[in-house]
């Protein structure tokens, strides 16, 4: 057991690091990235970018130094500048970088278009460059680095802070809902297999889990907030957490802006949109992990052995039939994070999911890389946590 | 019932008309009737979209000037052509788009389905049947994939690559079949490939542990042994003997798959991430529509009903090609 969970952790700091790596050479491999605006700009007569300008803006963004420079430095914050051992510093002359390029236009043979190929230096960076410049301590010490567009030159830490808080409202409400009316749901329905009620729920579940969550959330704006706005009717508030200004809302009355009751209004839809898809999620599995309990011989010995139906399927079926569910639910802890990206996008919640997306849409990669590499640690660590709790809830499962 | 008594009795009384496996599945398969309605709205969108050119009044791209968002239904002076659903906001016709779109939409899909089907046939029956460390490399690699979360992963992948559309050289014959599949120029299916690499890059995973999972139960069945004996390379085993019965779950997860793909692909296009304006997608369409929702609420109904009817429709028909294949598989 304590071997299996020390492997398992070796397991997990291997993966996250597979990860880190993997997101980092993708978005840093690839052409382009944070100065692909410049050159236009560069050859524009109003605005006239020196050689110089490049040089510093390549150096913010650290494009200045070599890949795996660059990437040591984001992970684990070194190097800093030289060695320095015994008040000798060494590798200060170690070339790191390359702070100007020489870019010349070769003519490509085979598609015929001049491109654009780095094929010499004019100025090296070297590591003693490196003393004095701003660093983070490394995301593996948890200094995600400074945001590049979306909060310029402020740490990510803050903007991840700044919106953890919007996503874990809407993300452990909406969990929290589906638990408590899934569960029960696909109880019921398994209990009363081949009922008016199954049929109806099932066929309803099979719809929702069909449904894609945007056209479904778009919907639900629609229905719930367009419509009976136009009408004169009584509305649901979409899109933001809360209104700039206030409002009313007919029947319902006057509604100041941020206060808790436009808050509430304001968080219905997306939580409706993220619970009902859970629900049809959740109660599907469940039912069908209840479906095959029911026909276990101890479910039958239970029976015959004159419990009321009640304590057979809570306590003997229920229970069983619920160890499964585990693995399910641990996942929305990684959920919990990358936040719905797509009911966030929608309904302009300001959470994870619609940080996530600006980041990738603006270049703004430290964010996006940060929120990614959480998504990462967090996932493994569910991944941990359900063969933990397995073990818990089922004592027959040993790990080995 | 003695052996006598049996002989006695007519043949017709004991023999049933003989039925290939085909014609079983095919008649349990009928019975499930909301499959069956799929299928046959799958089979009507299909030629609806195969019949794109001929069906749509306008070009995809042809702008009406100064009729934006008309009325549906509504006539072009000039040409008499109708409008059927109106025009969007720069003044394309809505309903021509929508068929080109299927059209799209629905062979990326289908494509997608096809390779990932394949890639996953493939190393599920290679890992399966060598075992060892190859089995334990592939299989490792493969639930590590699956445990990172899909939709934040393919967005960073399809953002890297539709901003360098270069980077992965595609051969020029594909891009024009696929340009020719799907009526665009070969620069604009570029895109299309894109998103059929990406989206079958993740697809496989699945059907390779699926098809795992069948080869080692099939691997200790006695026809297998008896091949063996007769002699049959191991290519030959796999081929002959594996792929053939490992089917039944491949299948349902490629009708599955479907639905997930159409979904998916509507979701990148949606968000932005996938692929852009002027070549038409439902998902783009939907992104596009959401903008001008304000003031005319039902304009996301028309890309977005598609889209669930595809998902619905593929949903049910892979329900009942698992009940009619074999209704004790879990997928």
């Amino acid at each position: 057991m304590t071997a299996f969970f020390i492997r398992r952790i070796f397991q997990m700091i291997l993966v996250v690091l597979v990860s880190a790596v993997a997101t980092y050479a993708l978005l840093n491999l690839a052409p382009g990235g944070p100065l692909a605006g410049l050159r236009q700009q560069q050859q524009s007569a109003r605005f006239q970018i020196t050689e110089e300008d490049i040089a510093r803006i390549r150096a913010y963004f650290e494009l200045d130094l070599f890949l795996p420079y660059r990437f040591t430095r984001w992970l684990i914050g070194v190097p800093t500048g030289p060695v320095v051992i015994g008040g000798n510093e060494y590798f200060s002359d170690l070339v790191v970088g390359c702070r100007k390029p020489i870019e010349s236009d070769i003519l490509n043979a085979e598609t015929g278009n001049y491109e654009i190929v780095i094929t010499g230096c004019k100025e090296d960076v070297f590591m003693k460059d490196l003393v004095g410049r701003r660093s983070s301590r490394g995301i593996l010490l948890g200094d995600f680095g400074l945001s590049w567009r979306i909060l310029r030159d402020r740490p990510v830490s803050d903007l991840l802070l700044s919106r953890l808080s919007k996503t874990l409202q809407l993300i452990g409400l909406s969990t929290l809902l589906s638990l408590l009316i899934g569960v029960p749901l696909g109880v019921y329905s398994a209990v009363r297999q081949y009922s008016r009620f199954d049929y109806i729920f099932t066929s309803l579940a099979f719809m929702g889990s069909a449904m894609p969550t945007f056209f479904f959330g778009l919907l639900m704006i629609i229905l719930f907030s367009l419509v009976p706005k136009e009408a004169g009717w009584p509305y649901v508030p979409s899109g933001l957490s809360e209104s700039v200004r206030d409002y009313t809302i007919p029947i319902i009355g006057a509604v100041e802006a941020g206060s808790f009751k436009d808050r509430s209004l304001h968080i219905l839809l997306p939580t409706a949109v993220l619970t009902i898809v859970n629900i049809s999620f959740y109660s599907r599995f469940v039912r069908a992990s209840m479906l095959e309990v029911m026909r276990q011989d101890y479910v039958r010995t239970a029976r015959a052995k004159g419990l009321g139906e009640r304590v057979v399927i809570l306590k003997h079926a229920l229970r069983n039939a619920l160890i499964p569910f585990i693995t399910i639910v641990v996942f929305t802890l990684p959920g919990l994070f990358s936040g719905a990206l797509i009911t966030e996008s929608i309904f302009a919640w300001p959470g994870m999911g619609r940080l996530y997306l600006l980041a990738l849409g603006d270049f703004d990669y430290p964010v996006a890389m940060a929120i990614f590499f959480i998504l990462a640690i967090l996932t493994v660590i569910a991944t941990l946590m359900r063969d933990f709790l397995y073990t818990i809830a089922d004592p027959r499962i040993r790990l080995s | 019932m003695s052996a006598a008594q049996v002989a006695s009795l007519s043949p017709e009384a004991v023999t049933i008309e003989e039925r290939s496996p085909f014609q079983i599945v095919m008649t349990r398969f009928r019975r499930h009737r909301l499959a069956m309605v799929s299928l046959v709205v799958m089979t009507v969108i299909f030629i609806i979209t195969i019949l794109a050119p001929v069906i749509a009044p306008f070009e995809v791209q042809e702008l009406s000037v100064n009729k934006y968002f008309v009325e549906w239904g509504t006539v072009d002076e000039e040409t008499q052509r109708v409008h059927y659903l109106g025009t969007d906001q720069i003044g394309r016709d809505y309903f021509s788009r929508l068929i080109y779109a299927g059209r799209i939409s629905l062979t990326i899909a289908i494509v997608s389905v096809i390779i990932s089907e394949l890639v996953g046939i493939i190393v599920g029956a290679v890992s399966g049947f060598f075992g060892g460390w190859i089995d334990s490399v592939l299989m490792r690699f493969v639930e590590f994939m699956l445990t990172i979360p899909l939709l934040p992963l393919l967005l960073i992948i399809s953002s890297m690559l539709l901003r360098n559309e270069e980077l992965i050289p595609i051969p020029e014959p594909v891009l024009n079949f696929m340009g020719n599949l799907l009526l665009l120029t070969p620069r604009d299916a570029r895109n299309a490939v894109l998103i059929i690499l990406i989206l079958a890059g993740f697809g496989w995973l699945n059907a390779a542990q699926l098809m795992r999972g069948m080869v080692l139960s099939l691997r200790e069945q006695t026809f297998v042994e008896a091949s063996r004996s007769l002699g049959a390379s191991n290519y030959r085993i796999i081929m002959r003997d594996m792929i053939p019965n490992a089917m039944a779950p491949i299948i349902v997860d490629g009708s599955l798959g479907l639905a997930g793909f159409v979904v998916l692909e509507a979701a990148l296009a949606f968000l932005g991430f996938g692929i852009q304006d002027p070549i038409p997608t439902w998902g783009n369409m939907l992104a596009a529509s959401q903008e001008f929702m304000l003031d005319r609420p039902w304009l996301p109904l028309v890309p977005g009903l598609p889209i669930f009817l595809c998902s619905l429709a593929f949903n049910y028909i892979g329900d009942g090609l698992r009940d009619a294949l074999d209704p004790r598989l879990k997928l």
